[in-house]
């Protein structure tokens, strides 16, 4: 058996398993999570959770010690199928490692300006532009008032 | 260390102790509030930043278990089927809020008389009516006038857009015949007293960097500091003491560096809402009050109400553009407000339409829905989602029960040593049919409105906002904590003002009416300052 280590702090496990979990679309207008930069991120997250921290980095070291067995360069080495069949493999007595990757990675996804762009949203915070939104709608208004009770 | 002492101190600067403070300011006497957190600033919201969603998990979580700040104490939440949450900082958990504004109905405040459950308050809907008017001009209330299921009120500005998400929603509620109604929200819909009007940004769960949605550190608290209020922050009360002829004395406290000091008063208020107020007076223990303070009815600490929250969310075809525009602030529904038989409940619930998730919300409701796996259909699946939610809560009234409680935890402290709260709480039978039937509602609501498919949570466990009934209004001192004018039974200079006063919860969001609760004792103590501590 090849010796792991440290999943979370091994960049290249951790992109290769971010990419597998949010692949590009087939488009290329969104990228894959891997190539993004987000790892270091979703590590400290996981690592700072005194609840899911432990549980989430002993699974990782499980899928990451799995993909050394099977392929010298671990999961990067592996095809997105292989990759995708030994992760389920690896955690499908453990779903909740999974949960606890996704809680830290999508955050840090979404809120990637590439990836707004590609979701139909402005690159940009909520604030200070703001939206429009669509006003009420009139014939809705007609028959609340038709309905107020009177002042 | 000991301090100036003061004629009133008001413990709390969130929703209660700040409209009481600006109220109580009128009597000319040095008013002091002490506050645990600090003065919030608007730039450091997370809506400034792309990862607001993140950081609506993190430091700016609802859950103080969650965010772990200096400013919180941690809450024993292990035998709650809901989690508590609150905010602690000037403004208090208004920082956090939606913002939607429902005050209780006439009917909430007898629901002994109406129903034969629970207990009667012992003042009415009328009497709190031109406190709840005054908390709106304060506040800068937007809505509709004319809603059938309450008497007539005027907010002072129209109502916020309903958007494509309320307008929708709207038109499945008209389709079945339902009631609805735009709802009162604490939010501007036009500029007001100095405060732009709101430009929809979103996530006002994690503070308004806007300004737009009221919170009472840029509602109240000006207003109060320019009457001459003090405000001391990072201060955290460890108990309130008490003199020899048994009346409150002060508090001691910690400040931000954690030195302690005694400040003395001649009037105590208590304004930590419905856990924060219990976990003080349990821990004021002393020999005239050994079972803590203002507790010879045994009922601190008991009764506490939470609102069980059911959640339906639709997924429609057309996109909706719903994470825009006040999240809380669309509709309500009282369809189901009031007892029907035929239910199988007694008393009912409201419905609050609220708008779409962002990004990375839908992600992962789709992840724990099932909805959205990870892998190669992640982004197919997500694409149907976003964009294309909409969301109905069912606000369920809590029943008062006494073995639904806030103690002290036997080993659990706050960074100063003090004991923290543990909640014990069930949801009850009338409550999980109450939710049931939200959902079974709520469902037919959004396939009325054209929702393709509907996902529902029967019970959202983070959902622990109101937090009420603790320390129980009432005339008998057997049977209550405080009195109708929200005086401590036991301690003539202690006075609550904040949810734990409660007699019963109602079915919709309680702010508006703590407000005016505040209001109303403030104006209560102002009025009879000459009688205030003789013999009831």
């Amino acid at each position: 058996m090849t010796e792991s280590r440290n999943a979370l702090n091994d960049l290249d496990f951790m992109d290769a398993l971010l990419d597998l979990v949010i692949p590009p679309n087939a488009s290329g207008s969104l990228p894959g999570a891997g190539g993004l930069g987000l790892s270091s991120a979703v590590t400290a997250g996981i690592e700072g959770d005194p609840l899911l921290g432990p549980m989430v980095g002993g699974g990782l070291e499980a899928i990451q010690e799995a993909a050394l067995s099977e392929n010298p360069q671990g999961l990067s080495g592996m095809t997105r199928e292989a990759g995708e069949q030994l992760v389920e493999t690896t955690l499908s007595t453990n779903p909740f490692v999974m949960m606890g990757l996704l809680r830290y990675l999508y955050p840090a996804y979404y809120a990637h300006p590439r990836v707004l762009e590609g979701i139909g949203e402005p690159p940009r915070p909520p604030f200070p532009e703001g939206f429009e939104i669509e006003a009420t709608d009139p014939r809705l208004l007609e028959k609340l008032h038709a309905r107020r009770r009177a002042g | 260390m000991q301090n100036e002492p003061v004629g009133v101190l008001v413990i709390g600067a969130g929703a209660s102790g700040a409209a009481f403070a600006w109220s109580i300011a009128d009597i000319g006497t040095s008013v002091l509030c002490l506050d645990q957190g600090p003065w919030m600033k608007q730039q450091d919201y997370p809506s400034n930043g792309l990862d607001w969603e993140a950081r609506g998990m993190a430091d700016y979580s609802p859950s103080p278990n969650v965010r772990s700040l200096s400013a919180d104490y941690p809450v024993n939440e292990q035998d709650s089927e809901i989690s508590p949450l609150m905010f602690n900082a000037v403004g208090g958990s208004t920082i956090l809020w939606a913002a939607h504004f429902p005050r209780l109905t006439p009917r909430d405040f007898r629901t002994k008389t109406e129903d034969g459950v629970g207990e009667d308050w012992p003042i009415d809907y009328e009497t709190l009516e031109p406190y709840f008017s005054l908390n709106d001009r304060m506040m800068g209330v937007s809505g509709l006038a004319g809603d059938p299921a309450y008497p007539y009120h005027e907010p002072p500005l129209p109502p916020l857009p309903l958007g494509k998400t309320g307008n929708t929603l709207a038109s499945g509620f008209e389709k079945l015949g339902w009631h609805w109604w735009p709802s009162d929200s604490a939010i501007l819909s036009r500029e007001y007293e100095g405060r732009a009007a709101c430009i929809n940004l979103g996530p006002c769960l994690t503070g308004c960097a806007q300004g737009a949605k009221a919170s009472t550190d840029i509602t109240y608290w000006p207003a109060a500091q320019r009457k001459g209020v003090q405000l001391r922050t990072g201060c955290r009360v460890r108990e309130i003491t008490i003199r020899p002829d048994g009346m409150a004395d002060g508090v001691f406290y910690y400040d931000a560096e954690g030195q302690l000091h005694e400040q003395k008063a001649e009037i105590v208020v208590l304004a930590c809402n419905g856990i924060g107020t219990p976990r003080l007076l349990l821990n004021s223990k002393s020999s005239h009050h050994p079972d803590g303070l203002a507790n010879s009815s045994g009922l601190v600490g008991r009764n506490l109400m939470f609102h069980p929250y059911a959640m339906v969310t639709g997924i429609f075809e057309e996109p909706l553009h719903g994470r825009r525009g006040p999240v809380g602030c669309s509709f309500w529904s009282h369809q189901f407000y009031r007892t029907d038989h035929s239910r199988g409940f007694v008393r009912g619930y409201s419905f609050e339409a609220v708008r779409g998730f962002g990004p990375a919300q839908t992600a992962l409701f789709g992840m724990v829905q099932g909805l959205v796996p990870w892998g190669e259909d992640h982004h197919r699946e997500f694409a149907r989602l976003y964009d294309h939610t909409a969301t109905l809560l069912g606000i369920t009234e809590d029943l008062a029960d006494e073995t639904n409680t806030v103690t002290l935890d036997p080993e659990l402290t706050d960074a100063h040593g003090i004991p923290a709260p543990k909640i014990t709480y069930r949801i009850s039978d009338n409550s999980r049919k109450m939710l049931a039937h939200a959902v079974e509602r709520g469902t037919e609501a959004l396939k009325a409105a054209g929702a393709a498919e509907t996902v529902a949570m029967p019970l959202v466990r983070e959902a622990g906002w109101h937090l009420m009934g603790t320390a129980r209004m009432g005339r008998d001192p057997r049977t209550s904590v405080v009195n109708e004018r929200g005086q401590a039974h036991d301690v003539k200079n202690l006075f609550i003002v904040d949810g734990s006063i409660f007699v019963s919860a109602g079915g919709v969001n309680p702010t508006s009416t703590i407000q005016a609760l505040a209001l109303y004792v403030a104006d209560g103590i102002k009025k009879n300052l000459a009688t205030l501590f003789d013999p009831a």
